[in-house]
């Protein structure tokens, strides 16, 4: 199982980068790029639909962490979709979960930004 | 360390590069699904391995291309599973060390997810052998 990211601009500003399959140490650095080059053109709102990651470790977990902290920077945002309950566990139990802001659907994310 | 002899023993050596880190996973994988682990405690077994080998590499390699070996050792009992991961002790330590899994640092998420995940968690560095010893037990719940 390898990762997809496949990225959609919904509105002027913002991007949905939608992650499917694993982001672990071997894949993380493509999200990282990706991230950076939106923030790079300018898009500082950014949704990390993680709906369907099946795997996510410590490394994914930093890859998010520097984003939100990379878009923030910036006056920018970013927000995370994830109904994985395996998934929210690690947000959970590394008490990310107080950091990012975690929406069920990609309405309820673009919403809040 | 097992006080008797486990009933029985995989082991599993791996490049420390990154896109091995997946094939560790599915190993540990067929490991724990073989035992009477629930579905959420044989998922908790993989990330933490995936996470130890991550370590793994993060100590190892320090920000060069040399490629070293982990070795997974998987001791199977009826009541726990023992996995260590071994990596060579280096002569020169790395640049950035990666912490202590069994204390809890400020931003150490791999650290904080193994110590969670697991059971029971220890490190230990024999010189004697050259070997980087992380030691993880999951007890099989009655």
């Amino acid at each position: 199982m390898n990762l997809k990211v496949e990225t959609r601009r919904p509105r002027e500003g913002v991007a949905v980068i939608a992650l499917s399959g694993e982001a672990d140490v071997y894949t993380s650095p493509r999200i990282k790029q990706e991230i950076v080059d939106l923030l790079n053109n300018g898009i500082h709102k950014l949704v990390v639909d993680l709906t369907g990651v099946e795997y996510l470790d410590s490394t994914g977990l930093g890859v998010l962490i520097g984003g939100l902290k990379r878009a923030r920077e910036r006056d920018g945002d970013l927000k995370l979709i994830c109904d994985n309950l395996r998934i929210l566990r690690i947000f959970e139990i590394t008490g990310l979960t107080k950091i990012f802001d975690i929406h069920r659907s990609e309405s309820e994310a673009l919403e809040k930004l | 360390m097992p006080e008797t002899k486990p009933l029985a023993e995989v082991e599993l050596s791996i490049p420390s590069r990154p896109e091995y880190v997946g094939v560790a996973r599915l190993a540990i994988l067929g490991v724990a699904s073989r035992m009477r682990f629930s579905y959420d405690e044989v998922e908790d077994i993989r990330l933490a391995v995936g996470e130890a080998c991550t370590r793994s590499i993060d100590r190892l390699n320090g920000g060069t291309a040399e490629a070293h070996t982990i070795r997974l050792r998987c001791l199977i009992d009826a009541n726990r599973l023992t996995i260590e991961v071994r990596n060579p002790l280096l002569k020169s330590p790395p640049k950035e060390p990666s912490p202590d899994p069994t204390s809890l640092p400020e931003g150490d998420l791999s650290g904080v997810l193994i110590r969670i995940l697991m059971d029971e968690v220890d490190t230990e560095e024999r010189p004697e052998e050259g070997v980087h010893l992380l030691r993880m037990v999951k007890y099989v719940a009655r």
